[in-house]
């Protein structure tokens, strides 16, 4: 399938503080997670990917469109729902979806019936005649993810959309980005939350001081690679006959992490308690989460 | 008895055209004017701008009620003709665009809806554009909508006829329709540009109208003093010099005609002032972009 973004050597700076550099990147449809912590370029490009920042260096595509060249008929095909408050308190919902939707190029009729339906799917239906100032937080979060797809766009581009909402809100916002996928719309996430991206997203692009760390499948990074152990005795010798073995241990308390690069560390970990006689309270594989791979600084997985 | 059945029809895409930059454009232009008469928004919105159309208006069909009245339109008893009429709607017109320019533009910064039109197709100037043409459209209805109350009014009650006055004077029309774009340019490019500048609506009307107020007595003042070029910087009578040049008419001494300028430098000075201030707010925008 063609790649919903190519970024080949993208560089931008604001004034002497270099935002991105040079990044190389190409992403998949689908459900895209876009981590970093703050400042590590997430927003900057984004708003490339928009075309409202132009780049200092390189290109970037977006479905098959050069941003430079194409930008209003990439915007024609793209959402945005930004981190920061976006809607004006003084309109109803049913209102700004409609303009919302006429901004992004439809006919009224179409406009007013899709705002209709959006507003629908985000379960803000029942308020759709209140004006946006009177807006809870969830409210509005959902309010803004709404005027991002009531264009019908190709790729919504979602900047924290979770941000500000308590955990009922927050898995209901979830819910929403999980199925654009089954709606066809693709999606690139932004978020330092990395739990929200394992949750919801199929391929991770992680930043790192305007660096891409890793841009993979989620399914890859979080592979079972790893066991943990925890031993009735002492773990220091169960260490040094798991070693011995071809592993690598490291220890804490009677915890022990196991890798074997060479084989099943599972196999391994039952020949040497069986031939120390050694008696265990856990087993399991260590799944590797986002949050390791990013303290790892990407290295992992 | 068959029982009701809900489908569940899903998401449904877009099939039909999409109307891209002229659509969104268009759009744009009918939010701007609804914006500035309130509608579709809470009624205290709407109060000022309607309030202020009334009062501009009022004045027209009182002087037409009076030639019902009496049987005939005596437009020396009553001192108003055209050109007085913009004397007199010009003060209310400062304060419609004061609030108009400012309800466009201040908003969508301080809402931070300018995401959504840079999410659209539609470029910073397309934006500005936008909401200078819904500008453009509301302050020129607003000055010309009394002087066509007038003018058919008149017609209405004259003796001639309605179809003779109208004949007969028609060229009153084009020529307030263009004094009237005329103080529209010259009094919503300033309010325009305050309003770029502006983080709240009521600041952005202060200052507007603050400026073109002292603006007057600032240059009467130099002007008496013997710095005449600075006859210019009376922002507020550039279009009444303009009108009056227009219309064949001298409803009062202006300012700058007082310094010895021709009318046509007043119109000049406008047209080189709204120039600059455009370009100045699509500066401003494109940097804050």
């Amino acid at each position: 399938m063609d790649p919903v973004v190519t970024a080949t050597g993208l560089a931008f700076a604001y004034g002497d503080i270099v935002a991105l550099h040079g990044v190389d990147l190409e992403v998949p449809p689908g459900l895209i997670g876009l981590v970093g912590a703050n400042g590590a370029g997430k927003t900057t490009l984004i708003r490339l990917l928009l075309g409202s920042l132009q780049p200092a260096r390189g290109t970037i595509t977006v479905m098959g469109r050069r941003v430079r060249d194409e930008v209003l008929e990439v915007r024609a095909h793209v959402g945005y729902m930004p981190e920061g408050p976006c809607l004006p308190p003084d309109q109803t919902a049913a209102d700004f979806m409609v303009y919302a939707a006429q901004l992004g190029g439809l006919p009224i009729r179409a406009a007013r019936q899709r705002a209709s339906d959006v507003l629908t799917l985000v379960g803000l239906h029942e308020e759709r005649f209140r004006y946006m100032g009177e807006f809870s937080t969830g409210m509005e979060q959902r309010a803004k993810f709404a005027q991002a797809i009531v264009h019908d766009p190709d790729l919504v581009l979602l900047d924290e959309p979770t941000a500000g909402l308590d955990p009922e809100g927050r898995v209901e916002m979830l819910d929403l980005v999980t199925r654009l996928d089954e709606f066809g719309i693709n999606a690139i996430v932004s978020s330092h939350v990395l739990t929200d991206i394992e949750r919801t997203c199929e391929w991770v692009v992680m930043l790192d001081g305007g660096r891409v760390l890793r841009s993979a499948p989620l399914t890859e990074l979080s592979v079972a690679e790893e066991v943990e152990l925890q031993v009735l005795d002492d773990p220091g010798r169960v260490a040094t006959a798991l070693r011995g073995a071809g592993a690598e241990v490291t220890v804490d308390g009677t915890e022990l992490s196991i890798r074997h690069p060479d084989g099943d560390p599972f196999e391994i970990v039952r020949d040497v308690l069986a031939e120390l006689g050694d008696g265990m309270r856990r087993l399991g594989s260590r799944r590797t989460t986002l949050e390791d791979i990013y303290l790892g600084g990407g290295n992992d997985g | 008895m068959a029982e009701g059945v809900v489908f569940d029809l899903g998401y449904q895409r877009h099939e039909g055209p999409r109307l891209g930059r002229r659509g969104a454009l268009r759009a744009l232009v009918y939010d701007g004017l609804r914006r500035v008469f309130g509608l579709r928004r809470k009624l205290r919105r709407k109060v000022m701008p309607f309030l202020l159309v009334a009062i501009a208006v009022l004045p027209a069909l009182f002087f037409v009620a009076i030639g019902v009245i009496a049987g005939e339109f005596d437009a020396s008893a009553t001192l108003f003709g055209h050109p007085e009429y913009f004397d007199l709607t010009g003060a209310i017109a400062l304060v419609f665009c004061a609030l108009a320019a400012a309800e466009l533009l201040v908003p969508d910064r301080s809402a931070g809806t300018l995401a959504v039109y840079a999410s659209r197709p539609l470029t910073t100037l397309d934006y500005l554009a936008g909401r200078a043409a819904a500008l453009a459209a509301v302050v020129l209805g607003f000055l010309y909508l009394p002087h066509v109350v007038l003018f058919f009014g008149r017609a209405w009650v004259s003796p001639q006829g309605f179809g003779t006055h109208v004949v007969d004077n028609i060229e009153i029309l084009w020529q307030t329709a263009l004094g009237s774009a005329v103080y529209m340019v010259a009094f919503a490019a300033p309010a325009f540009l305050v309003a770029a500048f502006s983080s709240r609506i009521a600041v952005s009307a202060g200052v507007y109208l603050g400026v073109m107020t002292i603006s007057g007595p600032t240059s009467r003042a130099l002007v008496d003093a013997g710095f005449d070029p600075l006859g210019l910087t009376a922002l507020q009578h550039h279009p009444g010099y303009v009108k009056d040049w227009i219309m064949g008419s001298s409803t009062r001494t202006w300012i700058p005609e007082d310094a010895g300028f021709d009318a046509w430098v007043s119109l000049a000075v406008i047209a080189v002032a709204t120039a600059a201030t455009f370009a100045v707010v699509v500066a401003r925008y494109r940097r804050s972009a």
